[in-house]
């Protein structure tokens, strides 16, 4: 099953020996040692001047990159024409509300019976306070912003395998941990184990550190008391009055905190492009979409399936079939192209550009994903176990529940993300089902950690990314091999058109990718226009 | 797509795992036929028509026939490419274009191990479409076959 020559195993293969010996969490967490997780390119608003006089661009796709790429240019005096297969404006920025209706490929059709202000969104639904570019045109746009909770320490941590398949709150595993690792650490100081390593200087410094760090009592040890109930938790916690006293909490011991293997996912909100504060657009990401879209107004054109796409010295015309008057075909013509189809579908579309894109846009094979929104009669995560938003980590194939991180103590019904699937063969099965049956799945699975789910359930909605007729699959799944030898070809000019998208980004499915590569193209295109002076 | 969300991965497909560790063993039961990869068993199955309930129809579709949208997936149904065995098989074990691959060279995860299908598998699947949806091919293929396709595959 190996293939790799003596001394040289790529990144890639790396990565899939550390995820078949040590799991995904050991792979995730190498993916991010290994630079695959980098800091936006985003240096503030698009560097492009003034178009020259008649310059037009047709812009294919009104997504994040593409809406983006057309309001800069817009912005900067170019006529610009976008074509939108969808009915609405967002690409896979979007949200599922009451009263939407969705039909996936193979025709099923979902009504969202979700109560007014509920919502999920499908594709993505957070920003790291880094994503410069996103947060800055949520800014420009009037797009509000609230705090989207990633970490929360009375979340659950959950596996089948341990503590009788009972979930644990993430803040008992995280001090349990942590103290435990701290204890033994003092320990092997103290037994001079660390002497070559560190000075005795330091050494007292570090024992100092420790017990800070993890807690521990005065012996060093991390045992039942105030120390570590101020981390874990009590079994009774402190009050007022009569029946103030606190009672302490009993350590998980070490063994078993091992054995359980939930210290993997604590570290997830340390990866830096998961670290607090993270945002999310008031009333759903579909906002930032909408929001592009009143500012692009009559400039989209709805409903356009692209189907060809050709170019010569002159331009670039996009043939495309009018879905909403009988598929009635209309060619539309511009100086430049800015083409942001996702590369599952332009790799379908006859477009004459030249071997090196056409072979890189074949090189990309698409992520299986697929989330499920729940909605319940009341907020019962709220009011029974007093969780506020963030996520709970389960080994059950449904990957994750997440709690919303708004309206927190409101009356009435609360959605919750019921399932957010990335595992390939997870995802592919839970695809090939019926949505009645992804919900049904999810409801299951989630009673397991939750059994209020039986009680209280309403309805559900269920988006398996390749079946979304607009996408075909969730986002580009580069290789380094494969970025190494296409990522450049792809990204380049060919002729008077180019490619933007999170396909084009190192920023796979994150919507920052979308908008810097959307910079780069029309920072990029401009040049080329200027220098061609109005005729272009 | 969240973005986002690729690193958030923590369930680990028992599933996937045990297929890549137990690779060829074949044995199963009745009940093991039918078992699912989202049901967290081990998915060893070798019976065509469950590989390609669990794993092909979230594109092709239940009746073989594909979809179209932006983009389409194309039909197995009434299929005259599939008259091309070892094309079939190439497109299984490497992938082509946006669909992945599943042969154990060439498929790859984000996050957690990718889904990978063993020899046995991939003739199984290959051998249920092309002689289903209206395909009446009598060629089948072996596991040998497909291992003469992809040395080393699994």
């Amino acid at each position: 099953m190996t293939d790799e020559s003596a001394g040289s195993v790529s990144r890639r293969r790396l990565l899939t020996m550390i995820g078949q010996t040590a799991g995904a969490t050991a792979m995730y967490q190498a993916m991010h040692s290994l630079g695959f997780a980098a800091e936006t390119t985003f240096k503030g608003p698009a560097r492009i001047g003034t178009a020259p006089k008649g310059a037009s661009v047709l812009v294919l796709g009104a997504g994040i990159a593409g809406m983006v790429a057309a309001y800069e240019l817009r912005n900067a005096g170019y006529q610009v024409q976008v074509l939108e297969y969808n009915g609405r404006a967002g690409g896979r920025n979007w949200t599922l509300r009451g009263g939407d209706t969705y039909t996936e490929l193979g025709g099923a059709t979902q009504e969202c019976r979700f109560d007014t202000g509920l919502y999920i969104n499908p594709g993505p639904w957070r920003l790291p306070y880094h994503h410069r570019g996103m947060l800055s045109y949520c800014k420009r746009l009037g797009v509000a912003l609230e705090p989207f909770v990633q970490i929360n320490y009375n979340a659950y941590l959950h596996s089948q395998k341990a503590f009788g398949g009972k979930p644990q709150r993430l803040r008992a595993v995280k001090a349990d941990y942590t103290g435990h690792v701290a204890e033994l650490l003092a320990k092997a100081t103290h037994a001079r184990a660390l002497d070559a390593e560190v000075t005795r200087e330091d050494q007292e410094r570090l024992l100092d550190s420790l017990k800070f760090w993890g807690a521990l009592d005065r012996s060093g040890r991390w045992v039942k008391g105030p120390e570590s109930s101020d981390r874990r938790g009590y079994d009774k916690d402190p009050g007022g009055g009569l029946s103030a006293r606190p009672v302490f909490s009993e350590p998980v011991a070490l063994g078993d905190v091992l054995k359980s293997g939930l210290w993997a996912p604590l570290a997830f909100g340390d990866s830096y492009d998961m670290q607090t504060t993270m945002f999310q657009p008031v009333g759903g990401m579909g906002m930032v979409g909408q929001a592009f879209a009143r500012e692009l107004g009559p400039s989209i054109r709805y409903n356009a399936k692209v189907i060809e796409i050709q170019q010569d010295e002159r331009g670039v015309s996009a043939t495309f079939e009018d879905r909403a008057a009988g598929n009635r075909r209309e060619t539309v013509k511009a100086a430049w192209c800015v083409c942001t189809i996702p590369l599952s579908i332009l790799g379908q579309i006859p477009m004459n550009v030249g071997a090196p894109m056409t072979a890189a846009i074949a090189s990309v094979p698409y992520c299986t994903g697929l989330k499920v929104g729940l909605q319940f009669k009341r907020r019962f995560w709220e009011e029974d176990e007093q969780i506020y938003g963030g996520i709970t980590y389960t080994d059950l194939p449904i990957g994750q529940i997440s709690y919303p991180s708004s309206r927190f103590f409101s009356e009435g019904k609360g959605v919750l993300l019921g399932a957010y699937i990335w595992d390939q063969g997870n995802a592919m099965d839970c695809s090939s089902m019926p949505p009645a049956e992804r919900v049904a799945k999810a409801l299951e699975y989630g009673s397991q950690i939750h059994p209020q789910y039986r009680q209280e359930f309403d309805n559900g909605v269920a988006v398996a990314w390749h079946r979304v007729p607009s996408a075909l699959g969730c986002f580009g799944l580069w290789t380094d091999e494969g970025r190494a030898k296409h990522y450049d070809n792809l990204c380049a000019f060919d002729g008077r058109i180019v490619l933007a998208g999170e396909h084009a980004s190192y920023l796979p499915a994150w919507q920052e990718g979308a908008v810097t590569s959307a910079h780069d193209a029309i920072e990029r295109l401009h040049q080329r226009a200027a220098s061609a002076g109005a005729s272009a | 797509m969240n973005a986002a969300a690729p690193k958030t991965v923590y369930a680990v497909s028992l599933a996937a795992a045990i297929a890549l560790t137990l690779g060829l063993v074949a044995f199963e039961t009745a009940a093991q036929a039918d078992a699912g990869i989202f049901d967290s068993s081990p998915f060893t199955t070798t019976d065509g028509r469950s590989i390609y309930e669990h794993i092909c129809r979230g594109c092709h579709m239940a009746d073989g026939g594909g979809a179209v949208g932006a983009g389409h997936y194309p039909a197995l149904a009434n299929n005259t490419t599939l008259k091309a065995r070892d094309y079939m098989v190439i497109t299984v074990l490497m992938g082509r274009r946006n669909m992945p691959a599943f042969g154990a060279k060439h498929a790859i995860g984000f996050g957690g191990p990718p889904l990978v299908l063993n020899d046995a598998q991939i003739a199984a699947v290959v051998n249920y479409v092309r002689s289903n949806f209206g395909n009446h091919y009598t060629d089948a293929i072996s596991a040998e076959d497909v291992a003469r396709l992809d040395p080393g595959s699994s």
